[in-house]
């Protein structure tokens, strides 16, 4: 058996940009492809995706070298497998549930949602990306986790520091000063605020880790919520971002999913279509095959949930948004223990909540200008900006 | 191959045979069974395919795997004593005519 093809042409700055028309090329050309600028083998069929993920003894989330060590001062559960991940990963997922979100912390989501919508100005244009999709992530989240006194700003500052440390894969320096920084506050807030939580349990993630019966050492617990804040204001951001650009830009679906209720449906169009995370990685723990070619030990795959999402055996004319699909079989949550801890989260704040509300609000909100939307990313993508006028 | 019937909420049943070794839930994603998500592809990470067992083949296919309980507590709709986790029922010949009844939502 022969080694997948070798690829010298595509640019991490063309997948940046647009990856999807290299993506559809690779699902009909070469679905299992080595892509030299990205030291990664690329799986681009929603079968191989879902094949690796849901294989974790020979596909291996393990990556005791990865630029996220230094990124979170910490070896984080994202990066671990079996029952070292189990662990953590359990410890975190009581305060994630639906019915926890229902019955505790619905109506504080609903309020908040109304007061960020509230603000908006009418009748001008203004960046929803920037004045509602980002700092509402991060307001929703600093509550789930249990530290709401952290402002909106430094929700979203931390984030995106802690991607970009994680993401720092030609380890220069600047980043990880940036990650440190944001650790040293992270670490300092929540060492003031755990004895609150411990002393009044309030649901929130780091309030069910510090009184969990056997909780999780505190290191692992400040891992997690800061895998949390480097993973929970990005997507539903994006998503939300994504969902409304796809309602705006296609009216008539619109005006059906406002006659059918239908805002969970257009939530997960939203996600198939361009997933907020477009690819993860996982090390080849044996020699193996995927696709008919060699995948030798020691090789680093790369799933690309964004091209899985399109592919033409699941979907059909899977480029374009479209709410009513008959199925929606999407990975933008992944599968595999390494699932989505905050699908449950997701699924309700911006599809059952913000998006309903938002379009109940303005009525007429409109797009006034397609083009000046701009897409931006490989690891995770969404809208940069999103100009719309309401009314 | 066994045969297994889920009962969607409104009473509608869906019949299928399964091969034995598979899943409940892996047998209902690859028929397309309205109502088992399966999102999480059996790891026991996402409670969206969350079945009760009917009540009389209770004793037949056993008792929660460890960590069901738990994940179960994540399941969107109501839990009772029948729940379970259809990734962890897995389809020998003595469950030949299984029936499950399909919760009121999973996501």
């Amino acid at each position: 058996m022969a080694l997948a093809p070798l690829d010298n042409a595509i640019t991490l700055d063309q997948l940046t940009l647009d990856p999807y028309p290299i993506y559809r090329r690779l699902r009909a050309e070469a679905p299992v492809l080595r892509v030299a600028s990205a030291r990664r083998t690329f799986l681009t069929k929603a079968a191989l995706t879902k094949l690796v993920k849901d294989d974790p003894i020979l596909f291996s989330s393990d990556d005791p070298n990865t630029p996220m060590k230094p990124a979170f001062r910490a070896h984080t559960l994202m990066r671990k497998d079996g029952e070292a991940h189990l662990a953590e990963r359990r410890a975190i997922n009581p305060a994630l549930t639906p019915k926890r979100i229902n019955s505790d912390w619905g109506p504080l989501y609903e309020t908040l949602a109304a007061d960020y919508i509230g603000r908006l100005p009418r009748g001008e244009v203004v960046d929803l990306f920037a004045t509602l999709c980002g700092p509402l992530s991060a307001r929703i989240l600093a509550h789930i986790l249990g530290i709401p006194e952290a402002t909106d700003d430094e929700m979203q500052r931390w984030s995106q520091r802690l991607i970009d440390g994680a993401g720092n894969f030609g380890w220069r320096p600047e980043p990880f000063a940036a990650s440190d920084e944001a650790n040293d506050q992270m670490d300092a807030l929540f060492a003031r605020l755990a004895p609150l939580r411990k002393a009044e349990p309030d649901g929130s993630a780091f309030s069910v880790m510090l009184t969990a019966e056997n909780p999780i050492p505190l290191s692992q617990i400040h891992a997690n919520l800061k895998i949390a804040i480097g993973g929970g204001i990005n997507e539903p951001r994006d998503a939300m971002a994504t969902a409304i650009f796809g309602l705006l830009d296609n009216p008539d679906q619109l005006t059906e999913v406002k006659a059918q209720g239908a805002w969970n449906a257009a939530f997960e169009e939203a996600i198939r279509w361009v997933a907020p995370i477009q690819a993860s990685s996982r090390l080849v723990t044996a020699d193996t095959e995927l696709g008919g070619y060699e995948i030798p030990k020691g090789e680093t795959v790369m799933t690309i949930q964004a091209s899985a999402n399109r592919d033409e055996d699941l979907f059909e004319n899977g480029e374009v948004f479209f709410v009513f699909r008959d199925r929606n079989p999407h990975q933008s949550f992944g599968n595999g223990p390494h699932h989505c801890a905050g699908a449950h989260v997701a699924r309700r704040t911006v599809g059952k909540i913000i998006l309903p509300m938002l379009f109940d609000r303005f009525p007429n909100m409109t797009l006034p200008d397609r083009e000046a939307v701009q897409w931006r990313g490989f690891g995770f993508r969404g809208p940069i900006n999103l100009p719309v006028v309401l009314n | 191959m066994v045969k297994l019937t889920f009962v969607a909420p409104d009473g509608s049943q869906t019949t299928i045979d399964a091969p034995e070794g598979t899943s409940v839930m892996k047998a209902a994603v690859a028929n397309d069974v309205d109502g088992i998500v399966g999102e999480c592809g059996g790891a026991m990470m996402c409670a969206t395919c969350h079945c009760y067992v009917d009540e009389a083949w209770a004793d037949r296919t056993g008792p929660r795997e460890e960590g069901e309980d738990d994940m179960l507590e994540g399941a969107a709709s109501e839990v009772n004593d029948r729940s379970r986790l259809s990734c962890q029922i897995r389809l020998t010949a003595d469950l030949d005519g299984l029936v499950v009844h399909l919760p009121e939502e999973q996501l």
